[in-house]
């Protein structure tokens, strides 16, 4: 069993991001606080004057804050289940993405979660969900679900962070509390080595059936409803697939910032790049498939209201947004990432902008549509978002960045230990595999 | 035991107490989802709802928490055993 090194320095690089702050963090920080200060801003005045302030009247009594929630827990799906399926499949590659693709999962699910809040006029009576909630209702489901979720990838972050918090508590005086507080005396004995690895494996399993649980939960607050454009046996693994497609986006968009601004092209290789481009490939090829099926299903069965809801997207009001949702999630990727010479650190950021958009107007076009035609002959109300709204989506997004930056701040951003134990590795497997097919060494002096 | 020493008994007794704080916590919170459900799963009963989903759903959810609870307060009591092991 290895023995843990904490004076190691081989890799000072990945500690410099929370040893050295620049001018150009502090004015990024004052920044995304005035964003969040306005965002907080905004709410207030919801608050006082009511949902009013929204761009949501009947029958459109979803708008923004469900979209982005829909969003947001998607895009969450990017750590834990890539971080979990790289771990399980042992894909040597995910060494230095696993914990940004964690630390997105964290961040982004409580972000998300605060939408559904944002969404009540009157947040006080949050308390009726848990005094009155009824657990038939799939509403309910998704803050069981979510809240577990949570909980899960919260730990699944924590456990392979613990040896690094070891390193900084022996190199960080200014904050060793902290790190003393977060690294549970963890001395890199050969049986704290053995109880984490054994934790880390459990976790590793568990969290990808809670994360696939999760975004097949809120699908079902759609599809188990009977509104046209909702009530689809698909929208389960269609929402599971959308959610890791945005979610492989976002860690791209997070790896590429990251690389340029801590100087860490050493460790976020092309390769990298390569490996989970051809994952964002088969995903926009995966999340074209589902759409085909999702709307063929609804063409074909030809039912008036589901008709109405299909056309009125296709070559209606939603046509615009529609079609750009189409060229974004698959025209663009597909392009892009299907040849070699595109699937470059540039194509996969374009590619990765523009299903992010793509997905985005996924999410309206699922919500809105469907609720501007209901089954009940209602007046159709055209619904456009409202300065309030936007301006909170802006802060949601500000709030990401910040809660990132301040990650990167106070933890290394890609995993020291486990960038080593790659190492150790890759020598003694090579090694392995050399005296299995030629002569020892003492032989062939001989 | 010195000034400076005493200091750094009680800076680590006290860093240990809210470790252990946490994960008593983390339990805490466990009884919280349990107590939740339970109230959940009466409030269907009263009402004269479908009483096998509710059970079903709180059961999957409350596993979780306690399987996440159980992983922490393992790997926190593995690392002191660790530890002490290598100071014995």
């Amino acid at each position: 069993m290895r023995r843990f090194e904490p004076s190691c320095t081989r890799d000072e690089a990945l500690f410099r991001p929370t040893e050295e702050t620049s001018r150009r963090f502090y004015v990024a920080v004052a920044v995304l606080l005035a964003v969040v200060l306005f965002t907080a801003c905004m709410y207030v005045r919801q608050l006082i004057k009511g949902l009013a302030v929204t761009g949501m009247m009947q029958p459109v009594t979803w708008g923004f804050y469900i979209i982005s929630f829909v969003f947001f827990i998607g895009i969450s799906h990017a750590g834990t289940l890539i971080s979990a399926i790289l771990r399980i499949t042992q894909a040597e590659w995910r060494r230095p993405i696993t914990r940004m693709a964690e630390v997105i999962t964290a961040i982004v699910l409580a972000i998300g979660g605060l939408h559904p809040i944002i969404d009540l006029g009157r947040p006080d009576r949050l308390m009726n969900v848990f005094v009155f909630g009824r657990l038939q209702s799939p509403l309910l489901w998704d803050v069981a679900s979510i809240s577990a979720y949570f909980a899960a990838s919260t730990v699944y972050l924590f456990l392979p962070l613990i040896p690094d918090v070891a390193l900084l508590r022996e190199r960080d005086k200014k904050h060793r509390w902290l790190y003393e507080f977060l690294s549970w005396g963890w001395q890199g004995t050969p049986q704290q080595w053995k109880v984490l690895h054994r934790a880390i494996n459990i976790m590793m399993i568990v969290v990808v059936p809670i994360a696939v649980s999760v975004h097949t939960v809120i699908s079902y607050i759609f599809a188990m409803t009977l509104q046209a454009g909702w009530h689809s046996t698909i929208f389960g693994p269609y929402f599971v697939v959308g959610a890791i497609f945005s979610g492989i986006a976002a860690l791209f968009l997070v790896m590429i910032a990251f690389r340029s601004a801590f100087g860490l092209k050493a460790y976020l290789k092309p390769v990298h790049f390569e490996q989970l481009g051809k994952l964002l490939l088969a995903m926009s090829v995966l999340w074209g498939y589902f759409t085909f099926c999702e709307y063929l299903t609804g063409f074909y069965g030809g039912e008036p209201a589901e008709m109405r809801s299909l056309l009125y997207k296709i070559s209606g009001r939603y046509a615009l947004l529609f079609w750009t949702m189409i060229v974004c999630n698959f025209v663009v990727p597909v392009a892009i990432l299907s040849f070699r010479k595109l699937r470059t650190i540039p194509g996969i950021l374009v590619s990765s902008i523009t299903v992010l958009i793509g997905m985005f107007l996924e999410r309206l076009i699922i919500v809105v549509p469907s609720l501007e035609n209901p089954r009940m002959p209602f007046p159709t109300h055209f619904y456009l978002p409202s300065p309030t709204e936007i301006s909170l989506f802006a802060g949601a997004v500000a709030l990401f960045l910040l809660g990132f930056m301040l990650f990167a701040k106070f933890f290394p951003i890609i995993s020291v230990w486990e960038i080593q134990e790659g190492r150790e590795l890759g020598i003694a497997e090579t090694e392995q595999r050399l005296s299995a097919y030629l002569p020892d060494e003492e032989v062939a002096r001989v | 035991m010195s000034e400076p020493q005493r200091g750094e008994h009680w800076y680590r007794r006290g860093i240990r107490t809210l470790q252990f704080l946490s994960i008593v916590l983390m339990w805490v919170f466990l009884g919280g989802a349990i107590i939740w459900m339970v109230n959940l799963v009466g409030a269907a009963r009263a009402q004269g709802d479908a009483i096998t989903l509710s059970v079903g759903i709180s059961l999957v959810a409350v596993q979780v928490y306690a399987l996440v609870a159980s992983v922490l307060t393992y790997v926190f009591f593995g690392l002191q055993r660790g530890r002490r092991g290598a100071e014995e």
